[in-house]
């Protein structure tokens, strides 16, 4: 059987296989791992490779300088830049989730690159500590760096997003530390990094704020070298006797332990998944090591760099990529030599069908109640697969058996195909991205676009959006920009033509983004031009501001640019509405502002501050004058700087500071209460209060200083304009019946009267005006008030039914 | 009894669109790592004790502050601000980044616009140099259910911000905020809008249809029929009349905020001087929910009602043998006995405020108006008031009415009410004066009032309303049937044609579109009965229409529109969207000058 040849390339550890497939021969020409420093990015991403300063090499046909270079997972050179950076030996290079490279150097300065050896500005320090004590050793995690001085002291970068470094609490040993392994922020309880140090005979556990001995029967003498899975929740620790051990990552008993029997430590210590651990000399075999039983041995003739990955280990060579990885459940049910399991019937089934052999239904007969989960296991094969063909068989064999199936979802198969057709089209040697299923699925398809888009590959990310559904906004908005800045040559008209013609692919996207990026390369006109065609309604609105005239033109963008400069840019908006004549505008700007220097709570009330309020009011009202709608505003104005003088005046003369900013009416009222009635008639003149007016002002406020005497002297000055309401309803609302008496007989209307008396409780007397008034409403009204007083209460009754009864006669 | 409303019997799943907010919220949090501080801004913390209960909040490690302009007091390295979009708090926020970095203090700062960030915003942060020290992202929050039938999008200034400073960036949260529920409950197939602003929306809603489409595959029915906008322009006389409605009373007197009210606890029968204590009002009370859209007079009886059968029932059971089950029956009577009280103490405090006869005359001034019977009392009413220097909200409350049912008043009476205004409140108002001209609410005349017309066109008076047994939503304002709800009652019973002619006498443009799958279907052209098949969602209930109010709803109004849901042959199920829940306060307030 075919079959068999795929499980002869297994190894098995304890009961577990293992295979180690080529994913692809190097594309790169005379590498030679061993004279560089390289850093390999997880979910088969770049490879940056530089010549290690720190070695001893000859040079071959080349320039001294060194090279700084990015590779695809393939080999495939993607860019490359000479490094000439100061500050002595790079110490550590690494890449981040977000595939920026990171470069940090002896002195501490930390380098970013992205994946196309671009220098990312600005160059962050660690520190001044870092700068005098150089830095020695350098520990990464997806998002952050935990570096080592020469003095012991450890530094970090807990967020690479942010760059803030930080320093961690001291250790306080004497002797460096052999080793270190960081537990990332995202697996501590405290939510910062941990580091684990091994230092003299046991291991301390350090964050910022602080230090930790660990106690645990995996830490007997010194450690040489430490790893931590990459789920955060174990810890593989190479003792000095030669022994490795797997302990929990809270050191709580021993999972694994092996004697290596050799006293160095081993150059490379790797997790491979979660389920075993490697182990590489460069003189040995690699060694693989699982919980139990006999170690697997793999050979090599050339140095290797081990890449972990979430479900294996990639195996980096000079001249190939391989995969180390547990062969899944599914493929060992069907390849396992001599295997009986549904699956393996299934796959057998297909094979005869394929050679018109009756065999196959004999096969399917075998396993007809357990056939869903034999297609299932196939599908499930077929998605781990890396080699095409295989994938067919196995898909087919699902397809096959999946079309004697009554309840199967259907739809499994078609999901796995889109899937495998999204990470061949990835594999593909010219891209170089050799997820496997397991990865992409962590990984998620929006960042695998992401990356895409990143490395300029846009066709492909585009085409992948399109092929999942899921919106190619992104891709189409980085291609135009990415476009941008590489054509710098192309004039602005065949640009646009060029861009619109792709922003057209993609409803809503947002055309001011891109215009947003044209204006930063300096196309200011393109950006005008990409403005023109925005179709989103959000983003039309905020064109550059630039020029009054252009925005005048267009009312959304005015209206908006005005509530914002409103808010912020005084200045700016007048200079805006004097530049389109909007004078009254500039004249409510100017009255506006004068109320805010009043408001001001360092100008101090009566100090001569006035004076340049008023100033900005005349000038307020000179403008207003200017155009005719505006003579109620410029009169208005003209009268406010007029009071704010006499404010001033009075405030003067009366050495109280409660005039300035009160109202006219409030100034009048303030008058009479301070005894200023020469005053008070002053203002009343200046300002041609109304008679009306006067009469409820001065009432009040007599009636504020209960000075009952002038009130009743006012009364009788001559016949009040408006009657003598304002005086019953002062009197009555400070309560003073005695007082309200004088006024309430004096009221015209008898319903006025009524409700007079009604407010200071005088039934009868309501009732008898109110009959007066021949009025039935307001008799039921008084009735309500009178509610809880049974006999008033009749009163009204009696009085409502003979008024209704004279209605009807 | 929690602040935040049960929503178990809301007739839409608004409970999944308040879980999500709740999801979001959290994660935010939860993706800060360690201890923190949360920098609330004042308002937005009222939206969204609506939305989770701050007691939760603390579970992720967090010290909870309001923003203000003092510097935030804490020890927490993380601060994190959660603010709504406005451009005055961005000073705010950088007045305390620069008040740490004078003392030395090194602190992560996190902010998060709600609903979404503003260009304009970061823009002030730039130039106040603090931008590249903040961590910024988005909290989208953009609808909060206020009740089981009661949506609000929490914008606040979103009708004196169109009408006066036409920044219409409100409108496209509005839009944002009616797409989101279509993601959530289907495309809308109806969608009928009147007013300026109303129009714009569902623009704005349908080209966001096109950019980002809800796909309408994934439900059969839409479970919303139609969507009515209703821009508060087209209808400022109903706010600035005072509510009679229980409910709409409290709102008045007392102010509900964020679905309760805040009361001194004396009023409650508490004895603990001066304290505040916080009432919730919602649909969770199930006495509140019989008796919120009842006239306030007819409140009154049907408590006065239910104590005295308490009490009968009280004598009863001490007087005579009862059996078991009567026993438990008088128990759970009991168990409504809080709510009893509780009602009964706050409508005989409101009845303080209403029999006073200041508010008996406002009343009948405002009836007078609304009549259009007598212009020269209301007249010199309104200058009366000015004269005596009542509060200036007051005042332009009843002078908006009074502009607006006449169009704006002759050129001399306009200038003599100004100058009168001016001159009793202070020349700073002249900021107040040139908003209220903006907005078209207190302005000269300039065209005859069609007022009369429209108000005999759709019966807006109703002589011989019976509060207790009402026959009409007159009953809402005792006689006034409130403008808005007529229009919303035409446009679910016939849609706008057949009344176009009184359309055109208000302000703003109407339209009348089909959306979705439905758009080219012509069989499914009016809004029919029930007795169509399409308009009934599978499981039997009925369909919704959606009201959206741009510029704010009162609860008058939305009582009115509760009375028209449980009217017989009602087809629909009416759900309300609001900007904001007002009032005439609130809403006048929003122009005054010198706040801004």
């Amino acid at each position: 059987m075919a079959n068999v040849s795929v499980a002869a390339e297994w190894q098995l550890l304890y009961n577990r296989y293992y295979r180690k497939p080529e994913l692809y021969p190097m594309r790169w020409k005379h590498m030679d791992l061993s004279r560089n420093k390289v850093a390999c990015a997880p979910f088969g991403g770049p490879i940056a490779v530089i010549r290690d300063d720190s070695k001893i090499v000859q040079l071959y046909s080349e320039s001294a300088l060194r090279k700084l270079r990015i590779f695809t997972s393939s080999g495939a050179l993607i860019s490359e830049t000479v490094w000439k950076h100061p500050g002595g030996r790079l110490i550590g290079m690494s890449w981040t989730e977000d595939q920026t490279l990171i470069c940090i150097v002896q002195d501490g300065t930390v380098y970013r690159y992205n994946v196309h050896a671009e220098l990312i500005e600005p160059n962050v320090s660690l520190g001044k500590e870092c700068f005098e004590q150089n830095v020695v050793e350098c520990m990464f995690w997806g998002n952050g760096v935990v570096c080592l001085t020469e003095g012991g002291l450890l530094f970090g970068i807990p967020d690479f997003k942010v760059m803030s470094p930080c320093q961690l609490a001291e250790t306080g040993a004497e002797d460096l530390p052999n080793c270190m392994a960081v537990i990332e922020p995202k697996y501590t309880v405290s939510g910062n990094v941990e580091v684990l140090v091994g230092v003299g005979d046991g291991i301390l556990i350090v964050d910022e704020d602080g230090v930790q001995r660990v106690e645990g029967e995996a830490v007997q003498g010194p450690v040489q070298k430490m790893v931590v899975s990459w789920d955060g929740k174990y810890l593989a620790i190479f003792t000095h006797d030669g022994r490795i051990l797997v302990t929990d990552i809270n050191f709580k008993g021993v999972l694994l332990e092996y004697n290596c029997e050799s006293a160095l430590p081993p150059e490379q210590l790797a997790w491979c998944g979660l389920d075993s651990v490697l182990l590489y000399w460069d003189d040995t075999p690699l060694l693989m090591v699982g919980p139990r039983g006999d170690p697997v041995h793999y050979f090599h003739d050339e140095p290797l760099v081990l890449i972990p990955e979430c479900d294996g280990v990639r195996i980096l060579s000079n001249t190939s990529m391989e995969s180390l990885q547990r062969v899944p459940d599914s493929t060992v049910s069907i390849f396992k030599i001599g295997s009986t399991s549904p699956a393996a019937l299934l796959y057998d089934a297909l094979d005869h069908f394929d050679r018109r052999s009756a065999k196959a239904d004999e096969n399917l007969r075998l396993i007809r109640s357990s056939l869903p989960e034999a297609v299932e296991a196939c599908i499930d094969a077929a998605g781990h697969e890396f080699d095409v063909s295989r994938q067919r068989t196995l898909l087919r064999a699902a397809s096959y058996g999946q079309a004697f199936c009554s309840n199967f979802q259907r739809d499994r198969i078609q999901e796995m195909c889109k899937t495998l057709r999204v990470l061949n089209a990835v594999r593909d040697p010219e891209i170089g991205i050799p997820l496997s299923i397991n990865q992409y699925k962590l990984l998620t398809p929006s960042v695998l676009i992401a990356r895409l888009i990143n490395a300029h590959r846009h066709l492909l990310a585009l085409r992948i959006s399109e092929y999942l559904g899921m919106n190619q906004e992104v891709v189409i908005m980085h291609w135009a920009c990415s476009k941008i800045t590489a054509s710098l040559a192309i004039p602005d008209a065949t640009l646009l033509e060029i861009l619109l013609d792709k922003l057209r692919l993609c409803r809503g996207i947002s055309y001011a983004a891109v215009a947003a990026h044209a204006d930063k390369n300096g196309r200011r006109k393109l950006a005008a031009m990409l403005v023109e065609h925005e179709p989103r309604s959000s983003k039309q609105k905020r064109p550059p501001l630039e020029f009054f005239g252009m925005i005048q033109a267009r009312p959304l963008p005015r209206d908006l640019f005005i509530s914002y400069a409103r808010c912020y840019k005084h200045e700016f908006l007048k200079d805006f509405f004097l530049s389109t004549g909007q004078l009254q505008e500039v004249a409510y700007l100017l009255w506006k502002e004068s109320w805010e220097l009043g408001k001001n709570p360092m100008a101090t009330k009566g100090s001569p501050l006035h004076g340049p309020r008023i100033k900005l009011i005349e000038k307020a009202q000179h403008l207003f004058s200017e155009t005719k709608e505006h003579t109620f505003e410029s009169k208005a104005a003209e009268e406010h700087a007029k009071l704010l003088r006499i404010q001033h005046e009075l405030e003067v003369s009366t050495k109280q500071a409660i005039f300035v900013d009160s109202s006219i009416s409030d100034t009048i009222r303030t008058c009479i209460v301070l005894g200023n009635h020469r005053a008070a008639m002053k203002v009343k003149t200046e300002f041609k209060v109304s008679e009306k007016r006067w009469y409820w002002l001065k009432v009040f406020a007599l009636a504020t200083i209960r000075d009952w005497d002038a009130l009743e002297k006012f009364s009788k000055e001559k016949r009040p304009p408006i009657g003598y309401r304002p005086f019953v309803e002062a009197c009555v609302d400070a309560d003073e019946k005695g007082e309200a008496l004088k006024y309430i007989p004096k009221l015209a209307d008898p319903r006025e009267r009524a409700e007079a008396y009604a407010r200071i409780g005088m039934a009868k007397e309501a009732a008898d005006a109110a009959s007066q008034a021949k009025d039935g409403e307001l008799l039921g009204r008084l009735k309500l008030t009178f509610a809880q007083n049974a006999a008033a209460s009749s009163l009204f009754d009696t009085l409502r039914d003979r008024l209704s009864f004279q209605g009807v006669s | 009894m929690a602040q935040i409303p049960n929503l178990d019997n809301s007739p839409l799943n608004l409970k999944s669109l308040r879980e999500q907010s709740q999801r979001d919220l959290v994660k935010i949090l939860k993706d800060i790592r360690g201890k923190k501080c949360l920098v609330i801004e004042p308002k937005l913390g009222g939206s969204l004790s609506l939305i989770i209960q701050t007691s939760l909040l603390k579970e992720y490690g967090i010290e909870l502050r309001h923003l203000s302009a003092e510097p935030v007091q804490t020890d927490c390295t993380k601060v994190v601000y959660l603010v709504p979009s406005q451009r005055d708090l961005m000073k705010f926020i950088s007045s305390h980044v620069h008040n740490d970095i004078s003392k030395g203090l090194q602190r992560e700062y996190y902010i998060y616009f709600v609903p979404r960030r503003e260009i304009q915003c970061e823009k002030i942060l730039e130039e106040e140099n603090v931008h590249h020290l903040m961590t910024i992202g988005e909290y989208p929050l953009y609808v909060v259910p206020l009740d089981e039938d009661v949506l609000s999008f929490e914008l606040d200034l979103a009708y004196k911000e169109c009408q006066v400073d036409g920044d219409t960036g409100s409108l496209w949260q509005i839009a944002k905020a009616i797409h989101k529920l279509e993601s959530s409950f289907g495309v809308i197939p109806n969608l009928r809008a009147k007013g300026k602003a109303s129009v714009l929306v569902a623009d704005i809603l349908n080209r966001m249809q096109t950019e980002e489409p809800v796909s309408s595959s994934d439900m059969a029915v839409p479970e919303i029929n139609t969507l009515i906008l209703i821009d508060r322009e087209v209808d400022m006389v109903t706010p600035m009349c005072s509510q009679l409605t229980y409910e709409g009373l409290v709102d008045e007197f007392l102010r509900i905020n964020n679905g309760s009210v805040e009361l001194d606890s004396s009023v409650m029968g508490v004895q603990q001087e001066g304290k505040k204590m916080k009432v919730p009002l919602n649909s969770s009370d199930k006495l509140f929910k019989e008796i919120r859209d009842l006239n306030f007079e007819v409140v009154v009886q049907v408590l006065r009602q239910k104590a005295t059968s308490m009490k009968q029932d009280y004598t009863e059971m001490t007087t005579t043998n009862q059996t078991v089950s009567e026993l438990k029956d008088f128990v759970k009577k009991l168990n409504s006995l809080p709510e009893m009280t509780r009602h009964i103490n706050l409508a005989q405090h409101l009845s303080k405020f209403t029999s006073k006869p200041s508010f008996l005359a406002k009343l009948d001034m405002e009836h007078t108006i609304v009549e259009a019977s007598s212009y020269d009392i209301c007249f010199e009413y309104i200058e009366e008031m000015i004269q005596k220097q009542e509060p200036l909200i007051n005042v332009l409350r009843i002078l908006i009415l009074f502009s607006v049912t006449n169009s704006g008043l002759p050129k001399k009476h306009f200038d003599y009410l100004r100058r009168e205004l001016l001159h009793s409140y202070g020349f700073e108002h002249m900021a107040t004066l040139n908003n209220l001209e903006k907005a078209g609410l207190f302005k000269k005349q300039e065209s005859k009032s069609n007022w009369l017309t429209v108000k005999r066109a759709l019966q807006l008076v109703v002589e011989d309303t019976d509060t207790a047994n009402p026959n009409d939503i007159a009953y809402v304002f005792s006689g006034y049937a409130p403008l808005s709800i007529r229009l919303v009652q035409h446009a679910v019973r016939s849609g706008w044609r057949p009344m176009e002619e009184i359309l055109k006498l208000l302000p703003g443009p109407h339209t009348e579109t089909k959306r979705g799958r439905f758009a080219s279907n012509p069989s499914f052209d009016t809004l029919q009965s029930a007795s169509n098949g399409i308009d009934k969602i599978a499981d039997g209930r009925r369909s919704l229409v959606l009201v959206v109010f741009v510029g704010g709803v009162t609860f008058a109004e939305i009582s009115a529109l509760r009375f028209l849901s449980a009217q017989e042959g009602m087809a629909y199920d009416l759900i309300i969207g609001t900007t904001k829940i007002v009032n005439g306060h609130t809403l006048a307030e929003t122009f005054l000058g010198t706040s801004g």
